[in-house]
């Protein structure tokens, strides 16, 4: 079974252990972020284009797995969790992502999510009836791909708290 | 009721399901032994159990019969019978044995004092004598026979006064089986009496005739034992007066009862047989069950064992490229003459077999010879390692050790050989001399290690690595790339990157590496394939997995595939720096090799001399070794070592240099580390060799 998502945004055992590498290299750990940052960008992108031109679910693993190792190693583990869906999805090895409300509710209290973010989209859900196999697939990591840029925001929100600078 | 209680409990199951439901099969579960004994002793309740049961298991009735012995007619036991069995003809009421005896006032019994062999006949004949029915039932004017006149009348108003029950059919049924016949119209004669009447007929039956009925029986006859025990219950039933109707009526048809009651004697052994041949398929489906589950077990010991044999023998390739690796490392000491730290010492001595030792000794030869003729190192030995293998699996966790105590035996002779070196001079190659003090040393450390198993090998955690390592990281994700180079020059290594499986293979096969990290999933190609491409031709470097899928049958693959290890992403600091130390505890950075080597090369005379007498040596050490021929090969192209280890230097030189000149390279400053891990290297070299070295080593770097 899937497990499930962890409830803080971000691991901090994980990050302290690269923060504390700034005292060789003080901007080492910010510039590392900053480059996960662009990355996650990158790849959402790039992904958003395997969902609309090649639907390619190969592609999509992939770059769901990239993206989980890089956010896995900064310890952005909710996001880290949402990639390794997209990733298992393309490889059609899970057939369920749960819904918007469902994982925005493991959140810890004090962790504020956008009002928009909240009401469940219907993105990726208007189609499910016309599943030639893979398009239930590409649905689900469409929902996926949505909660894993809400996740990245508030990431990123946390992050830019702790460096005290809009990251 | 205890009645019902011991119904209930007696039964086995499955007739216990049946018996709610059909009369025949509480019949059948009332025959088990137990249950008639039960009954028998029960003097209140033997009227009705024993109907039921004298048919079924009659021999437990038998030694009641010498109570009484009334005549009941076989007619009555089996009319009575079947009325419990539940015909067509029954009383509702009388379905149930239960309800049978709740019901006392309608049991019946056919209970009397006189012979009551023809009951139903004889309340007929009064009857009709008493004529009190005029327009129901008479006799005919002839009085040879009766008739009923009016066959509903007669159901609604006679039988139930006087045979307790309401069916006609019955009524013929049971005359009938008195041998009354129904007397046939002509088709063309006129009903006498009516088209209703029904005229019965029998020989002895007359008006007026008292006398003939006492030869109006049955027609049927059952056995003796059956009439002993209706006389029993004759006789204990307190019901007396309502029993003769109710038996002469249904004293009917006594035939189709036998066939009945024998059937019922069949369907009882039928739903036996059936329970046992249900039980019997359950017991076979259950070993079955059985038997495919043992089937399952085994196949997954099987596997399992095939697992466990796999990654044994990868262990053993890794090791046997440990071991090939540290070879090639002593090697270089031993050609250098280093001197080698107190601890390493002490450790190199636990745990080894005798022939381990010689098997590494044998080991670092092949290694030797190897790389002087540049073919892969992978085929050399294996019969050597699987004649160890049992010797290997204690130490599976720490390869190392092995790896270490061949190191320890060749410091030793490393260490005596440069005295003997100067003791012998400088002036001439003496083959004999080396040889023979070669063979002193080996000796000595098989001793050792023979005497002393007992050392503990380090907490790796607490090992300080050298500085100085050369890293090959294969990974495409740039934050990781950053995260784990960073982590790397923290520890003192120096990281050359490359972002795919064919990059990877191409830079190995240029350049040597103490150790690789290689992701898994990359583009072009994947880590696991990339790494079983390197050990085509190197497979002496460590390659370590990092890779997020650490499924079982994952990491089988990436061994199988000749990957030393596998560091679980995400990882933290620790467990990177654990699995440096596992892989480069006992090493020396490459790059040392390579400046001492170097200088060898170019200053040091005696040192060649050394290391040409060293290998020819070893090879005699091992004699007794299973891979003697290749032994022989050794020393066969031992001549060509001279050459080898001068050239080998030359070889490694570009990759140093290229290394650090590499755009990918992410060691910032490699030099200033190199040097200050150069000088604070706690080993104590031979302070002549290694004064000599550095100068050089510094030009070759900037």
């Amino acid at each position: 079974m899937i497990d499930t998502i962890p409830s803080e945004v971000i691991n901090w055992n994980i990050l302290n252990e690269i923060i504390s590498m700034d005292e060789d290299d003080p901007e080492f750990s910010k510039s590392l972020i900053t480059q996960y940052i662009d990355q996650a960008i990158t790849t959402f992108g790039q992904m958003d284009e395997h969902l609309v031109g090649d639907k390619d679910l190969k592609e999509l693993d992939s770059l769901g797995h990239f993206l989980k190792g890089s956010s896995a190693a900064l310890g952005l583990q909710r996001i880290a969790w949402v990639c390794e869906r997209i990733q298992n999805l393309g490889r059609k090895s899970e057939n369920v992502f749960p819904n918007r409300i469902e994982l925005l509710s493991t959140l810890p209290s004090t962790i504020g999510v956008d009002a928009g973010d909240l009401s469940e989209s219907n993105d990726g859900q208007e189609t499910v009836e016309n599943s030639n196999g893979d398009e239930l697939y590409l649905n689900l990591i469409r929902q996926a791909l949505s909660q894993a840029r809400i996740e990245f925001k508030l990431a990123r929100k946390e992050l830019s708290h702790y460096y005290k600078t809009e990251l | 009721m205890s009645y019902n209680n011991n119904f209930n409990i007696n039964i086995p199951n499955s007739s216990y399901q049946n018996s709610n439901t059909t009369p025949n099969n509480n019949l059948t579960s009332l025959n088990t032994p137990n249950m008639n004994r039960d009954r028998s002793l029960n003097s209140t309740r033997n009227g009705i159990k024993n109907e039921n049961s004298i048919g079924l298991n009659p021999s437990n009735q038998l030694d009641k019969s010498m109570v009484e012995s009334l005549q009941l007619t076989q007619d009555s036991l089996t009319s009575q019978m079947n009325t419990n069995s539940n015909t067509s003809s029954l009383p509702p009421q009388n379905i149930r044995p239960s309800t049978i005896i709740s019901t006392n006032s309608t049991v019946p019994s056919f209970q009397s004092n006189k012979p009551p062999s023809n009951e139903f006949v004889r309340k007929l004949f009064s009857i009709l004598e008493k004529n009190a029915y005029p327009e129901i039932v008479r006799w005919t004017d002839s009085g040879d026979s009766f008739v009923v006149l009016d066959t509903g009348k007669f159901t609604a108003q006679i039988l139930p006064n006087h045979f307790k029950h309401s069916n006609f059919a019955s009524f013929v049924r049971q005359l009938n089986k008195y041998d009354f016949h129904k007397v046939k119209r002509k088709p063309d004669e006129k009903p006498k009496y009516g088209d209703l009447s029904w005229e019965f007929k029998h020989p002895t039956f007359r008006i007026h005739y008292e006398a003939g009925l006492d030869s109006i029986k049955r027609k049927i006859t059952v056995p003796k034992k059956d009439t002993d025990a209706s006389n029993l219950n004759g006789s204990t039933t307190a019901n007396v007066n309502n029993s003769s109707g109710i038996t002469s009526a249904q004293s009917l048809n006594a035939r189709t009862k036998e066939s009945l009651l024998q059937n019922m004697v069949s369907k009882d052994s039928f739903n036996n047989l059936k329970n046992k041949v249900s039980r019997l398929e359950n017991e076979l489906k259950a070993s079955k069950e059985e038997v495919s589950n043992i089937k399952i077990e085994s196949d997954r010991m099987n596997s399992r064992y095939t697992t466990l044999l796999e990654s044994l023998i990868t262990f053993k390739t890794v090791h046997e490229s440990l071991t090939n690796n540290f070879n090639s490392v002593c090697s270089i000491l031993v050609h250098r003459g280093i001197d080698i730290p107190q601890n390493l010492y002490n450790n190199m001595a636990t745990q080894k077999s005798p022939q381990y030792n010689l098997q590494n000794e044998a080991a670092l030869n092949n290694a030797m010879s190897d790389s002087s003729s540049g073919s892969p190192i992978q085929n050399m030995h294996p019969p050597t390692l699987m004649n160890n293998l049992d010797s290997q699996i204690p130490m599976i966790n720490t390869p190392n050790n092995d790896l270490l105590m061949s190191m320890s035996s060749n410091q030793k002779n490393r260490i005596q050989s440069p005295d003997n070196n100067s003791s012998n001079g400088s002036s001439s190659l003496n083959n004999n001399s080396g040889k023979n003090i070669n063979n002193g040393n080996g000796n000595k450390s098989i001793n050792e290690s023979s005497t002393s198993n007992n050392n503990i090998p380090t907490d790796p955690n607490e090992v300080t690595l050298r500085k100085g390592f050369h890293v090959l990281l294969v990974e495409d994700d740039a934050v990781s790339i950053q995260l784990c180079s960073r982590f790397l020059r923290k520890y003192g290594c120096t990281v050359e990157v490359v972002t795919d499986g064919l990059s990877a293979i191409s830079t190995l096969e240029k350049f040597r590496y103490d150790l690789v990290l290689m992701d898994i999933v990359m583009p072009n190609l994947d880590g696991a394939t990339a790494t079983s491409i390197v050990r085509s031709f190197d497979n002496h470097t460590p390659i370590i997995a990092m890779t997020g899928n650490i499924e079982d049958q994952d990491l089988l693959t990436y061994l199988q595939h000749g990957m030393n290890d596998i560091l679980a992403k995400p990882f933290t600091r620790n467990d990177l720096h654990s699995m440096l130390v596992r892989y480069l505890k006992d090493r020396i950075p490459l790059c040392e090799q390579k400046q001492n080597s170097g200088i060898n090369n170019g200053s040091n005379a005696n040192n060649n001399n050394n290391n040409n007498q060293l290998s020819p040596n070893m090879i005699q050490t091992t004699p007794n070794m299973p891979n003697a021929s290749q032994m022989q090969h050794n020393s066969s192209i031992s001549p060509t070592l001279q050459t080898t280890m001068l050239q080998q230097p030359q070889q490694l030189a570009p990759s140093i240099s290229s290394t650090l000149q590499a755009p990918a390279s992410i060691d910032s400053n490699p030099t200033s580390q190199l040097m200050s891990q150069t000088q604070s290297q706690p080993n104590s070299r031979n302070s002549s060799t290694f004064d000599g070295n550095e100068p050089p080593s510094k030009k070759s770097r900037v």
